[in-house]
């Protein structure tokens, strides 16, 4: 491990060979090695489409192997051998594909062909024999906007047939086989129960004209007197609320911050809003709007609570509690309800823990910032699933 | 988009690393497949990445006693090709060849799956029907080992903390030989699973497991119908699973169910002929 923990994000000098060229970049940890060898190394062959691994336009070889040089960062490059559509030199099989895509019309545009003759090359390497359905499934993970994908299939499996003729082996390990099923002679299994899932919530969330509604009843083991005058002192409340930062305040506005910290994903919205309170019929209502300035992204919401009196039980109270909002924005891909309700509860339960803990004239248990079971990496995985699924 | 700046440190032992990932805003990065795109998109923003596929200990494929042991940064490529010297599961090597591309899959390891526990991966699934279990090791060189079937906690929700690294996943040897069935559906090749169906049966083990993944949680046992199936050697009808499934995920909408049912009979039908 590099000498040092504290974080050292000064440039660094990173060792490769590009087609057969030792280099030394001095670049950032962050760079990725698309960008080492576009912006550093002039060798902009190497295309760059989603920058998600989706695409396969920039697909390289590293050590001889295809990898995607958008979701490769430079440290990890040091010592590697990377042969880019620039190189080849000298190389067989890259030359007949090169002829062969020529031959079959494989490319109009050309911005997916220098991922695509890595990856051709390297299921030349690897198939034992041209399997049309073979190569279309592996060829998936490299788009093309143009051809139709007739041509470059076509070369491909020519080029295989090439390589047999010439009487070199392939790479790749045969695929397995598998036996038709035979069933099996009863027996009595020991069965392994999974622990039982965490109890449904009560409440509902519903998507509305691209607003996410949820509603939920939250029960609080303090009166409702009690409860209401926690809930009308909004630094009260915002002391509660996991992530959250009151800047500032008067008596209807409001600016501050909440943070989202889960896992490796990390947002803050910084913004503003206002509240009304209003003691005869118990009922708070907040709105704001906020930015995350480093993601990118917004959301602008309305919270309203109503604090009643538990039925049967003068020392407890139930919480209605209803909340609208909406995300845009790289995080925006938020409708997909059963992912929001379990942020939800998540967020309720940490907040109201809070409460109560807090109107036992305990402590508030932490205030760092929402670090478990969370929206962001829950939105993530709806952006990132969208993107997958729209390719 | 660029990443925001950060620091990157290849470890070369595990101590190292797993006290480098005591400090705030540190992560580990495997194969950089999945943390890779989050961080283009500045959804993760990290202070420090921590590079673990050089560790030889997370590299390592092997068997100790009845145990098959494979490390936590072996990648899918190397599943897929099984030509580490160690006969691995015919499951895993299928379900290796269905994960994304190969570019991906030369660099996305097992452990960097499992950690990132996207309920629609195949790892979490297929490690959940093979009774694997996770060996994972904290910042003072202690190793604890818990099972799949109860590491993955929900969505993107594990029982790792902040300081732990999973080592290893391991699972009995004689599950090579068990029977297994396996369905993904996805409308593309390579990507994420709409649907994952999967059954392992092992008589001499007293074993059997089914499991449907992609339900947007924790991949979900159906104990009673494996034991059922066990107890009569035969196919559970396309009603009786939509009836398991409708009374274990009430939320779930008839698309899903669909799915679901449709990957789950298609599993069971490559263990118990029709
Ligand atoms: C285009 C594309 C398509 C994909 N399609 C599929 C698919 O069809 N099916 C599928 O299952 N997957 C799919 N994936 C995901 C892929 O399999 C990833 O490689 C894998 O999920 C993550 O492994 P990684 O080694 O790349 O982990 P990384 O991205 O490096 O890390 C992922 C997370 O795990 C943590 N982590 C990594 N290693 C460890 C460890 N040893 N101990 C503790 N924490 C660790 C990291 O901190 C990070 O939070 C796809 C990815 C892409 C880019
Ligand atoms: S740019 Fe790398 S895969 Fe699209
Ligand atoms: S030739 Fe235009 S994208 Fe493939």
């Amino acid at each position: 491990m590099n000498a040092t923990v504290t974080p050292s994000v000064a440039k660094q000098p990173v060792s490769l060979i590009v087609n057969n060229m030792p280099e030394t970049v001095h670049v950032t940890p962050r760079t990725t090695l698309a960008e080492i060898l576009r912006d550093h190394l002039d060798l902009t062959g190497t295309h760059l489409g989603c920058e998600q691994g989706v695409c396969g336009a920039c697909t390289v070889m590293v050590d001889g192997r295809p990898e995607r040089a958008c979701l490769t960062f430079a440290v990890s490059c040091e010592g590697a051998a990377v042969e880019t559509v620039e190189g080849f030199k000298g190389d067989d099989l890259m030359d007949r594909l090169r002829a062969a895509f020529h031959r079959n019309h494989a490319l109009q545009c050309g911005f997916c062909t220098p991922g695509m003759l890595a990856t051709a090359r390297d299921l030349v390497e690897r198939l034992d024999t041209a399997d049309e359905v073979r190569i279309r499934n592996e060829l998936s993970g490299n788009l093309c906007r143009c051809t139709g994908y007739v041509g470059i299939v076509n070369s491909i499996m020519q080029v295989i047939e090439e390589r047999r003729a010439c009487g070199l082996p392939c790479t790749g390990t045969p695929r397995l086989d598998r036996a038709p099923p035979t069933g099996f002679a009863p027996f009595d299994a020991d069965i392994f129960k999974q622990p039982s899932a965490p109890a449904v919530s009560s409440g509902t969330m519903t998507v509305e004209n691209g607003w996410s509604v949820v509603k939920r009843e939250v029960a609080i083991n303090h009166s409702s007197d009690t409860v209401w005058a926690h809930f009308s002192d909004l630094d009260a409340v915002a002391a509660c609320l996991p992530g959250a930062k009151l800047a500032q305040h008067d008596d209807s506005t409001f600016e501050g911050h909440i943070s989202v910290a889960f896992g490796p994903i990390a947002a803050k919205f910084e913004g503003e809003g206002t509240y009304k309170t209003d003691d005869s019929t118990r009922i708070g209502t907040v709105s704001g709007r906020g930015k995350d300035r480093g993601g990118q992204s917004a959301v602008e919401g309305e919270l309203s609570y109503t604090v009643r009196r538990a039925q049967g039980n003068p020392d407890a109270s139930v919480v209605d509690v209803g909340f609208r909002f909406r995300i845009q924005g790289i995080l925006g891909q938020f409708n997909r309800p059963e992912l929001v309700n379990g942020f939800v509860d998540y967020i309720l339960g940490e907040f109201v823990a809070n409460c109560d803990s807090v109107l036992s004239g305990g402590e508030l248990r932490y205030n760092k910032g929402i670090s478990a079971f969370t929206m962001i990496r829950v939105i993530i995985a709806g952006k990132l699933r969208a993107l997958f699924q729209r390719s | 988009m660029k990443p925001v700046p950060f620091s990157h440190n290849i470890a070369d032992t595990l101590q190292l690393a797993s006290k480098a990932l005591n400090t705030d805003g540190s992560k580990i990065i495997a194969g950089g497949q999945s943390i890779g795109p989050m961080l283009n998109l500045r959804l993760v923003r990290p202070t420090t990445l921590i590079g673990v596929t050089r560790l030889e200990e997370l590299q390592k494929i092997h068997i100790i006693g009845d145990t098959l042991s494979i490390g936590a940064a072996v990648t899918h490529a190397r599943i897929e090709d099984g030509i580490d010297g160690v006969d691995l599961p015919p499951m895993m090597r299928h379900v290796a060849r269905s994960i994304a591309y190969r570019a991906v899959r030369n660099k996305g390891t097992l452990g960097g799956s499992l950690a990132h526990a996207d309920p629609a991966a195949d790892w979490v699934t297929t490690m959940t029907a093979l009774d694997a279990q996770l060996v994972i090791r904290d910042a003072r060189g202690k190793s604890r080992r818990e099972p799949m079937a109860s590491f993955m906690r929900g969505a993107y929700r594990t029982g790792l903390q902040q300081d732990e690294c999973i080592t290893a996943v391991e699972m009995p040897v004689a599950m090579g030989q068990a029977l297994w069935g396996y369905d993904k559906i996805c409308r593309k090749v390579g990507e994420f699973a709409d649907a994952i169906g999967a059954i392992v049966i092992h008589p001499d083990l007293k074993y059997a497991r089914v499991v449907v993944g992609a339900t947007e949680d924790a991949p979900l046992l159906l104990p009673d119908m494996a034991r059922e199936i066990a107890r009569t050697a035969t196919a559970p009808s396309l009603g009786d699973i939509d009836s398991t499934l409708a009374t274990y995920l009430p939320g779930a909408s008839r698309v899903k169910r669909q799915l679901l049912k449709t990957a789950l009979s298609r599993a069971i039908a490559k263990v118990i002929p029709s």
